[in-house]
């Protein structure tokens, strides 16, 4: 079976450094050759101190050290490696004294093999065979360690780093972690005393890791609303494991506010929606049971009168309904948008030809230059048309009866600014407060007659924002009131 | 002749009952807002209140029957709520128990649409229950 080549076997992984240390001139050269020959690079040094300086200026895998030097002998040479370079250099010890005795002595020192003399090359690389092999085995150890501790620095970093809590509770429930995130979220800094009821007491995270420790089967998972900063946390609880035996659990923070809170506007914008579509429902409803259950016998008039109301009433119904699909084909990004470069003077001057008739009937005058120069700006029609047809009947419907409608254009640094300005009954500031939330209408006495959805300032201001434009609104009760939108050129 | 108030912000509910509760024998009052409502509750000092929730503002019904219920001779009045909004967002309609009923000063919760012969049939109940039915 093919093998695929060992990368430990890659050349630069290989013992091919050797120091030959040995003060007979011939032995040297011998010893030098063999080894060449065999792949290996060979240095030699005469003596111990030459030796101790090559050794300390480049890196040797393997020290073939005569054991009777001059000056500096071989147990020295041996040791300085030991203490020093032990790690990565192997040393194997040359020499006559073929004893037992010594070659115990030799590797007390550090030595890691024997070589006795007289030897054969055969001999000779069979030592170093043994030697490269213990090379390796150093070598591999010691990036194992390096791996190990950086892979240690890492997960902590990791931990520390992440945009989760984490707290570990060892398997008495004691917390034997925590991270700084996990210390923000709870408002504790860490220290050796803590317990699981200084993070968690009085929420259901108590019961969560509870549970986990007593059954470490399943992981737990609870939503927890911390009152500082008005966070909303979720809180998982999943068992540690420890080498296959339960060491106690791990539990995540995730802030979760955002997400929450999308939800919770959603739900109300999901209740709004029930509660405006029933209202005009039971109005109508209320009226058919009204003549149904024979109230108006007799006054065709009222029933007649009842019924236009249903009509109105059912009509504005509908109109919810299609605002309501517009603002979810629009969230839904199914909107087809066309951006092309449009006049906003002509857009305007259509859109007050359409409302034309409307104001008319209400003896309202319109003053809008229709034959001013052109406004240029980068825009979807549609979106256009969304913006001024709920200001522009808004300024009819709110108006009063024989009022003005004034709607102007004028240039800003960025782009355009649309003041549509009507006469009508104006607001008070509280009455003006929520005014572009959805389903909020201002309702009194005069406007409980007007129908509306109470969806399109909404929408008028979302619209804008899609084109980082903005509205405005001011009003005086009695008087009036200005809407002001901004448009930049470009979007 | 008991006296009903009805109070609503849909002038056309409002015109609907009131022709309907009239013609079964009732004297009715209407009002359009929560100020008119308690102006109402005071020179009319009726037997009963009929109120929307959602007017002003989503929970000023609440409001309402408090200050109802505060205004002299009236501590008692039954009050039906009638609303168009769901019973779970928010708030709870629950009135089961006698604390939520305090707590509300509301007697009952009706869902609308409220059908005629449902509402006939509380404001009955409920007057009967005071012992004036008409």
């Amino acid at each position: 079976m093919p093998e695929s080549p060992d990368p430990r076997e890659a050349d630069f992984e290989r013992a091919r450094r050797v120091l030959v240390i040995d003060d007979e001139e011939g032995m040297r050269e011998a010893i030098r050759r063999v080894l060449e020959k065999k792949g290996f690079r060979a240095r030699t040094a005469a003596d111990g101190e030459t030796a101790l300086a090559m050794l300390a200026a480049e890196p040797f895998d393997i020290a073939l050290v005569d054991l009777k030097l001059p000056g500096v002998d071989g147990f020295q040479v041996t040791e300085h490696i030991s203490r020093t370079l032990g790690n990565r250099t192997v040393t194997v010890i040359v020499s006559a004294l073929a004893t037992v005795e010594a070659a115990v002595e030799v590797t007390r020192h550090g030595a890691f093999d024997f070589l006795v003399k007289p030897f054969t090359p055969d001999d000779l690389m069979e030592v170093m065979e043994r030697a490269s092999k213990q090379w390796r085995l150093l070598r591999d150890r010691e990036t194992y360690l390096s791996e190990a501790s950086s892979e240690r620095t890492l997960s902590h970093q990791m931990i520390n780093s992440m945009r989760e809590g984490v707290v570990v509770l060892n398997i008495m429930g004691k917390p034997a972690l925590m991270n700084p995130r996990a210390e923000f979220f709870l408002g504790r800094k860490w220290n050796d005393g803590l317990t699981m009821a200084d993070l968690f007491g009085g929420t259901p995270v108590m019961d969560a890791a509870s549970a986990v420790l007593a059954n470490p089967e399943k992981g737990d998972s609870r939503m927890v609303h911390v009152p500082q900063g008005g966070m909303m946390l979720q809180v998982g609880v999943t068992p540690l494991q420890l080498n296959g035996d339960i060491g106690g659990a791990v539990v995540i923070l995730t802030d979760v506010t955002e997400a929450w809170e999308a939800e919770q506007d959603k739900n109300r914008f999901v209740s709004m929606v029930a509660h405006e579509l029933k209202s005009p429902l039971a109005a109508i409803l209320n009226f058919i049971n009204v003549i149904l259950a024979g109230t108006y016998e007799g006054e065709p008039e009222k029933v007649e009168e009842a019924l236009r109301r249903c009509k109105i009433r059912g009509e504005a119904l509908l109109e919810l309904i299609q605002d309501l699909l517009e603002i979810n084909r629009r969230d839904a990004g199914k909107q087809e948008k066309s951006i092309e470069e449009l006049d906003l003077r002509k857009v305007l001057a259509e859109q007050l030809d359409f409302h034309r008739g409307q104001a008319e009937r209400r003896g309202i005058s319109v003053v809008f230059d229709a034959a001013g120069p052109p406004c240029p700006v980068q825009a979807d029609r549609g979106d256009l048309d969304r913006i001024f047809v709920n200001l522009i009947s808004n300024g009819i419907k709110y108006n009063r009866e024989g009022g003005r409608l004034e709607i102007g254009i004028s240039e800003t640094p960025s782009g355009w600014e649309v003041k549509v300005a009507d006469t009508g009954f104006g607001m008070t500031p509280v009455e003006m407060k929520s005014l572009f939330e959805e389903f909020y209408r201002v309702k009194n006495a005069r406007t409980s007659g007007i129908a509306g959805t109470g969806l399109g300032l909404a929408t008028v201001k979302r619209v804008l924002a899609g084109y980082n434009g903005r509205i405005d609104v001011r009003s005086v009760p009695e008087e009036g009131t200005v809407f002001t939108v901004t448009l930049p050129r470009h979007r | 002749m008991a006296k009903i108030l009805l109070v609503d912000d849909d002038a056309d509910l409002l015109s609907g009952q009131k022709a309907f509760l009239t013609k079964k024998g009732f004297t009715v009052e209407t009002a359009g807002s929560i100020a008119d409502g308690l102006a109402k509750a005071t020179q009319f000092a009726p037997d009963l209140v009929v109120a929307d929730l959602m007017m002003e503002h989503y929970d000023s019904g609440f409001v309402f029957c408090k200050k109802v219920r505060e205004l002299p001779g009236l501590s008692e009045v039954p009050i039906l709520m009638q609303t168009a909004a769901p019973r779970k967002v928010g708030f709870t309609f629950d009135t089961t128990t006698a604390g939520n009923r305090e707590w509300m000063k509301v007697d009952e919760v009706l869902t609308k649409p409220v059908p005629l012969e449902d509402l006939l049939g509380k404001i009955e109940q409920y007057l009967s229950r005071k012992g004036k039915n008409a």
